[in-house]
């Protein structure tokens, strides 16, 4: 019996209470509270509470105070922290080139992460090795992609001159990064389209494992091309999937870090803006102007997210 | 109704004591510095050493464990990570090590920041001192926050059978004469690209043209922070051109826009591709250049006088200390440790004169002249009579009044200009203009 059909239920036949105890069981029996499930959820929501929301609390509220350990006390300066973002030539730069990540990064996974769910989408001999293959990457640490990406990129020695060389491609060793702004930041973007592509790709296949295998024999009865396939069944009903894997590649890029300053250092040329929360934060050691910054990056990432979502996800039904 | 309103309390009292234990656990940290009795306390004490190098040889620690009773945990980070791990441990007071790395360029902002233990409350520095050359960087307000546990210097390194290729027979000593060498090797055919300048818009770059600046005899700030580089015949404003116009008329290898003066300066070094390198590391050759092992031109590279304006110039010191946090748990066990550590049987020991079971990998230079004099004395050191003779004589410190306390900001405002100055997306003059703005804004206090 569930607490509602109790509280509603007659007491038994045949058992009028001289004394009311039966009704006052059931009337007890009413005021059940099961705590069981909240007592389970308490330790991860404390945990989720303590380490995640109390920390971005601390963060949105620090972002309006100047703390800087070498110019104590703590104070408030309002939206100080702010115009000196918005007036910092180094965050202007910063912002044009996360936003060239955003773009070729999402642009680049989706697109390759579409293609590599269609190619796994039906079984093949090989097919799960070459998902476990292709999900290499991902597993990798962004510092050890770009310490082993530097060494294909690398001016002086890299592998990727030594081959162009060989095969008469270039005559001498060209340049790859820190030399053109755009260049430095399509190859170090690679190099994370690399890290997040399975992740996309994987979340796709999921949505396109959903389709129905009969939609697909119906097309073809009708003569559809693949291609026409491909454009009116597949990517429409794998729109969900396609929405979440752009809104992880959003997430990615636009907090970009380890590749381009493992690739690149501290050059301008490529760095991006969590670059300049780290340097804000560590090198001039004003956390204040730091915590801004973050806050200002998840604001970004929230609404480019959310844009993300309006214009791709669409709820299907099977 | 009793039993069960108290069964659902207990159960409830359990799981939030469950959660509040795990968030104490996570959340605890910070030896604190006040333990008094703990400090007096050293045998039978565990210490961490946080260093961005490997630990000495198992062997030898283990003999400092038998002698002092101090047991040690050596963790092995990389030198920008660990500088991130002092600035944030410090800020949240929490514990990572007794022991750790303080740079020179560090010692201004540490020193400030009080985050550090004065070292002359557990060690005679007074005595160091003469023994010490560079002790001087590590001194704040006549504080010494840490004790050299290296000796680091830049100095010339050449590859003396390159320019005798070029048909150069006697050493350059200025700048001039350094320069028009250089362009000669690259006439003959020599080598296309003979001179190497890290130019990544890392801290290298910035200690590069430091040491530039010094040859060209000038300084970078004076006592008050004010840039002394402003002007276009100031010595630091010259050698910035002189880095910028040697890249753009080919004497340094294109790639180098890309090349850190850690691993990427020395490999192409080692492997024969650039003729010199004007600010590299004092105790590369033996190190590294003669080793078979990483290098093809053992027995070709020795050190140079740096060449300077009207003859050989001043050398930089960039030495690495080694100090305790403020957060550490036992510091008058790790004060002990640092004691046995730059200790100049020890440092002798690691450099290789007690042979190599007792050499610590990575480590090249003794912090204390006696130490060098043994190195040179008992053959082991290349070069160890020119080295010592530099330390004593022409090794200076970047700013003599010591780093100021805003030094990683100026120093990335430094590497990040002359880096883009390299790449042609600004000039010289734009460069060291937006290098001044920042070191006139931060010693204003603004």
């Amino acid at each position: 019996m569930t607490t509602f059909e109790l509280r509603n239920a007659e007491p038994p036949s045949g058992s009028t209470p001289a004394d009311g105890s039966a009704r006052t069981k059931v009337m007890r029996r009413h005021r059940r509270f099961d705590f069981l499930p909240y007592v389970l959820v308490t330790p991860l929501t404390l945990f989720i509470v303590g380490l995640a929301l109390i920390p971005a609390t601390f963060t949105v509220v620090q972002s309006f105070y100047r703390v800087q350990p070498l110019d104590p006390p703590n104070r408030f300066t309002g939206l100080n922290n702010f115009r000196r973002l918005f007036n910092d030539n180094a965050i202007h730069s910063s912002i044009g080139n996360t936003a060239l990540y955003v773009l070729i990064g999402v642009t680049l996974s989706t697109v390759l992460g579409i293609a590599m769910a269609v190619t796994l989408q039906h079984k093949f001999a090989g097919r799960s090795i070459l998902i476990a293959v292709l999900i290499l990457p991902w597993a990798l640490p962004g510092v050890v992609e770009g310490i082993v990406w530097s060494g294909i990129w690398d001016s002086n020695t890299g592998a990727l001159n030594s081959l162009l060389t060989s095969l008469h491609f270039i005559d001498h060793y060209q340049v790859f990064l820190g030399q053109h702004r755009i260049l430095t930041i399509a190859a170090i973007e690679l190099v994370q389209v690399w890290q997040i592509t399975p992740l996309s790709a994987l979340l796709v296949l999921a949505a396109l494992q959903n389709i129905p295998g009969d939609l697909y024999e119906a097309a073809y009865i009708d003569g559809c091309s693949p291609w026409s396939v491909f454009r009116r069944i597949t990517l429409p009903l794998a729109r969900p999937g396609i929405a979440i894997a752009m809104v992880q590649a959003v997430i990615a890029t636009l907090n970009i870090f380890d590749q381009p300053y493992v690739l690149n250092g501290a050059a301008p040329t490529a760095a991006s803006l969590t670059m300049q929360t780290y340097f804000i934060s560590f090198q001039n050691l004003d956390f204040g102007e730091g915590y801004a910054l973050s806050l200002l990056i998840t604001v970004v990432t929230l609404a480019v997210s959310l844009g993300v979502v309006k214009l791709v996800y669409r709820p299907v039904e099977f | 109704m009793i039993s069960l309103h108290k069964n659902l309390k207990g159960a409830a009292l359990v799981a939030g004591i469950a959660s509040l234990s795990l968030i104490v656990t996570s959340c605890s940290g910070g030896g604190g510095s006040s333990a008094t009795s703990a400090e007096a306390k050293t045998s039978g004490a565990t210490i961490t050493v946080a260093l961005f190098m490997d630990p000495p040889p198992k062997a030898s620690l283990a003999a400092f464990t038998k002698s002092t009773g101090i047991t040690v945990n050596w963790t092995n980070i990389d030198w920008d990570s660990l500088q991130t791990k002092i600035a944030a441990a410090a800020t949240a007071k929490t514990y990572f090590a007794d022991a750790t790395d303080v740079d020179w360029s560090r010692v201004g902002q540490l020193a400030k920041l009080d985050w550090f233990y004065p070292m002359e409350n557990y060690l005679d520095t007074k005595s160091l001192a003469t023994d010490m050359p560079q002790l001087p960087s590590f001194t704040s307000n006549g504080h010494v926050i840490a004790v050299p546990f290296d000796t680091s210097f830049l100095v010339t390194t050449v590859n003396k059978q390159l320019f005798a290729k070029a048909g150069i027979t006697t050493m350059p000593t200025t700048i001039a004469d350094y320069t028009k060498d250089l362009k000669q090797i690259k006439a003959k055919g020599v080598s296309v690209y003979p001179l190497n300048i890290p130019f990544a818009a890392a801290e290298g770059l910035s200690t590069y043209w430091y040491q530039t600046t010094a040859a060209f005899g000038g300084t970078i700030l004076n006592g008050a922070g004010k840039p002394q580089f402003t002007t276009s015949n100031s010595p630091g404003y010259k050698a910035a051109q002189w880095m910028v116009d040697a890249i753009k008329n080919g004497l340094v290898p294109p790639g180098n826009i890309n090349v850190a003066d850690s691993l990427g300066q020395q490999t192409l070094m080692a492997k024969g591709v650039v003729a010199s390198t004007f600010a590299d590391y004092s105790g590369n050759v033996g190190s590294l250049y003669d080793v078979p092992a990483s290098s093809t031109v053992v027995n070709q590279v020795e050190y140079l006088a740096t060449p300077g304006v009207n003859g050989p110039g001043i050398n930089m010191s960039n030495p690495d200390g080694i100090g305790i946090p403020r957060q550490a748990k036992n510091p008058a066990a790790a004060a002990k440790f640092i004691e046995w550590f730059t200790s100049a049987r020890s440092q002798a020991d690691f450099a290789g004169v007690s042979g190599p079971d007792k050499v610590m990998s990575g480590y090249f230079l003794p912090s204390r002249l006696t130490g060098i004099a043994e190195l040179t004395n008992k053959g082991t050191l290349i070069g160890g009579a020119q080295l010592s003779g530099m330390l004593k004589n022409s090794a200076k410190p970047v700013f003599p009044e010591g780093a100021p306390a805003w030094y990683p900001e100026f120093s990335r405002a430094v590497y990040t200009n002359l880096h883009s100055a390299a790449t042609g997306s600004m000039s010289v003059a734009n460069a060291i203009k937006a290098i001044a703005v920042t070191a006139n804004k931060l010693s204003s206090g603004s």
